[in-house]
């Protein structure tokens, strides 16, 4: 072997022996961040596009995605917690923060993103991001409830507007209903259920807008047996004794004209113009929740929230993370999350989102839910520690009197006396 | 160590691997489960001693228990009510067919198939205004029921597609009895002037007392621990009437994090069905265990 063999044989050892060496160093000083959400692939893809573009300017930072069904993501952070194998960050409904507060498994965020936080997200949103006075993450998608009615069945009835109050909604409601042979209701003048949120939230819709929260300010007893609660459930009733829904008919009819009207969430927009691709705008309207004369009128708003777990160790770079995606990169951009959110029709809670979102918030469909909540009508879902609990016992006690078989009032005597020991555990 | 001898150590080696797999999968879960019952966890934090706190609640605060173990029994009972007669009558048919074969394949198939898929054709087969049955039920002038958004039907409509379900399984039994009956004794009948009738009810039937014992206490047990056709089908509703127990600790414990309230919910279900089962075994003893073994 000659000389310059020898020297060039040491020095690709070399080489190779420091290039070995230094990869340990290298993965070392990589830090991973784990985020788990709830969003399927085709939602997601602008924010894993940020995810890439974070990594490039953040060399030793790289970015896992975890995509979790809905139905299943509390479920996964339980079991995660359990095996040690947590996700660094969360997208989580605003329900489950009580639960994962008092198990001490969020991390209460710098004091400078707080009040980065405060400072540039609408009141409701922080109210939903917030237990106990604290804040615990970074305001996400936003759901509101609104009146969602078919303009349609409507006008071929002879009416041209949606209805303003319950009375009127009986009305139109009643005038438009269809029956089979066999006496079914095909179109019903409106429809609620069948699942927790289709019966519950239109419930708490209605009690918001006609003046009476469902519990009071500090969730240690219900409003249900106040004479508004049992005037919602009575008038709710009444389409049922009527004939104008019955309990074969639900909101997810709605799409196919199965009913006339229905209140739902603005994150359902996606799905009906999925369906109703012919004439969207001139079939599909919104309108505030209908209530009585003297009533202030308004809605209930349930929120997303980004969070960060508290056995992280990467916790600093974790709230980086979340307030550069949160952050549009120029005025009158969206950030990240918002361009996720504008992909998928949603609302949020960030005031410059929400600005940069422009034209998409102000057509006929976004314009009654961005009211709502810029007029501050739009009020938080109770944040109670057992809240899906205590939903899934009001759902039973709703749907009983629909059915017939309890009284408005006992209904909700009998919804109350079980939730209040809840409440008291 | 004179213990310590291959006659000794060879059956055990053999075993471990069934020892250890109950161990991990069964002994286990069920110690900790009975441990947690008398705890308050979440899952997410260490577990907090609580007595029988959570029995206490679940007997005499929750009326939504005692609301889905009357739904569990009722549809445990019903399934056992239609499920095994109506196995008993398809076996019984199948056994005097030419092609058994080919009718066993086919009640067979609802087993094996995904109970998401069952849940979702049933659905579009019980639908209040378009369903196959209401249709069909128009055609002859008749009402169509609202067979899952009535609170008073859909029980028995969650339990009439789990018969049909189970009913390819309870009619291989059935027929696995009736194939260990010894023709000697049909022949003997017949000779001695039995019609049909009598030779089902006097020799058929007590001779499967065996078969139908155990499809009472394997159909009563799955009964009551079933809960993934509500949750796919009905989710418990309309109005909770098809919330079962199993069901409602599902719930307690994955959605509302009460892992020590629904094990011990777990455990008086436990009690309950061992009770049960016990009535069971003694009402059908004579000729009825012995016999099965």
């Amino acid at each position: 072997m000659s000389l310059n063999s020898k020297v060039l044989l040491h020095s690709i050892s070399a080489v190779a022996l420091s290039a070995a060496l230094a990869v340990p160093a290298i993965a070392q000083d990589t830090k991973t961040i784990t985020i788990a959400t709830h969003y399927n692939q085709e939602n997601i893809e602008p924010i894993l596009a940020c995810y890439t573009e974070y990594e490039a300017s953040h060399p030793g930072i790289k970015i896992e995605s975890q995509q979790v069904s809905y139905a299943d993501f509390l479920q996964t952070i339980v079991t995660s917690r359990v095996g040690g194998t947590s996700p660094d960050i969360y997208n989580i409904y605003s329900i489950w923060a009580p639960q994962l507060v008092k198990a001490q498994a969020l991390a209460v965020p710098p004091a400078d993103i707080t009040d980065w936080i405060k400072a540039n997200y609408a009141e409701g949103t922080v109210g939903a991001a917030t237990i106990g006075g604290q804040v615990y993450g970074i305001p996400t998608e936003l759901s509101v409830y609104q009146l969602v009615y078919n303009k349609k069945i409507l006008a071929e009835a002879g009416f041209d507007h949606p209805p303003a109050t319950w009375a009127e909604l009986e009305e139109m409601g009643a005038a438009v209903v269809k029956k089979n042979d066999q006496g079914v209701i095909t179109t019903a003048g409106f429809a609620f259920g069948p699942t927790v949120a289709n019966a519950v939230h239109p419930f708490y819709a209605l009690m918001y807008a006609n003046g009476t929260p469902p519990f009071n300010a500090d969730y240690t007893a219900t409003n249900l047996t106040s004479p508004t609660a049992i005037k919602v459930l009575t008038d709710m009733v009444e389409l049922y004794q009527k004939g104008i829904t019955s309990v074969g008919n639900e909101v997810g009819q709605f799409v196919a004209g199965g009913s006339a009207m229905a209140i739902m969430a603005n994150w359902q927009e996606g799905g009906l113009k999925a369906a109703i691709t012919d004439d969207f705008d001139n079939t599909v309207g919104v309108a505030p929740i209908p209530h009585d004369a003297g009533t202030p009128g308004g809605t209930m708003l349930y929120s997303f929230l980004w969070a960060v777990d508290s056995t992280s160790d990467v916790q600093p770079e974790a709230w980086e993370l979340l307030k550069w995606l949160n952050t549009p990169a120029a005025d009158g951009t969206l950030s990240c999350t918002g361009a996720m959110l504008n992909g998928m029709g949603a609302l949020t809670g960030s005031t410059a989102d929400t600005a940069a979102m422009g034209d998409s918030l102000t057509d006929a469909f976004s314009t009654p839910y961005v009211e709502a909540v810029a007029s501050g009508l739009a009020l938080t879902q109770p944040n109670n520690l057992q809240e899906a609990q205590i939903e899934r016992i009001l759902r039973t006690y709703i749907e009983q009197a629909w059915a017939g078989t309890l009284t408005p009032t006992d209904a909700l005597t009998a919804a109350d006396a079980e939730i209040q020991a809840v409440l008291e555990e | 160590m004179r213990w310590l001898n291959t006659r000794t150590i060879t059956p055990l080696l053999f075993m471990a691997p069934v020892l250890v797999f109950a161990i991990v999968f069964f002994f286990l879960p069920v110690g900790f489960s009975l441990y947690i019952s008398f705890h308050k966890w979440d899952s997410l934090s260490p577990p907090e001693f609580y007595g029988f706190t959570n029995y206490v609640y679940l007997l005499s605060k929750d009326p939504q228990f005692y609301r889905t173990l009357v739904n569990t029994f009722v549809f445990a009972g019903g399934t056992i009510a239609i499920g095994i007669p109506l196995a008993l009558v398809v076996a019984y048919s199948f056994s005097q067919s030419r092609f058994q074969t080919v009718w066993r394949s086919i009640y067979w198939l609802p087993m094996i198939t995904n109970i998401v898929a069952v849940a979702f054709i049933w659905k579009f087969v019980l639908n209040d205004a378009y369903g196959m049955l209401n249709r069909g039920l128009a055609l002859v002038g008749l009402p169509g029921p609202g067979w899952l958004t009535n609170p008073s039907l859909s029980m028995f409509s969650v339990i009439m597609v789990f018969v049909w379900m189970q009913l390819g399984h309870n009619m291989l039994l059935v027929s696995a009895g009736l194939q260990s009956i010894d023709d000697t004794y049909y022949e003997a009948a017949r000779i001695d002037g039995a019609h049909s009738g009598n030779i089902f009810w006097d020799i058929t039937l007590p001779l499967l007392k065996p078969t139908i014992l155990f499809l009472l206490i394997t159909n009563f047990i799955t009964g009551i621990s079933y809960f993934a056709l509500m949750m796919v089908l009905t989710e418990g509703g309309p109005a909770g009437s098809t919330n079962v127990t199993s069901l409602y600790m599902y719930n307690m414990a994955f959605s509302d994090l009460r892992l020590g309230r629904a094990s011990a919910a777990a455990y008086i279900l436990f009690a309950l069905i061992f009770i049960v089962t016990l009535i069971q075994l003694r009402l059908f003893r004579r000729g009825g265990v012995e016999a099965h073994n």
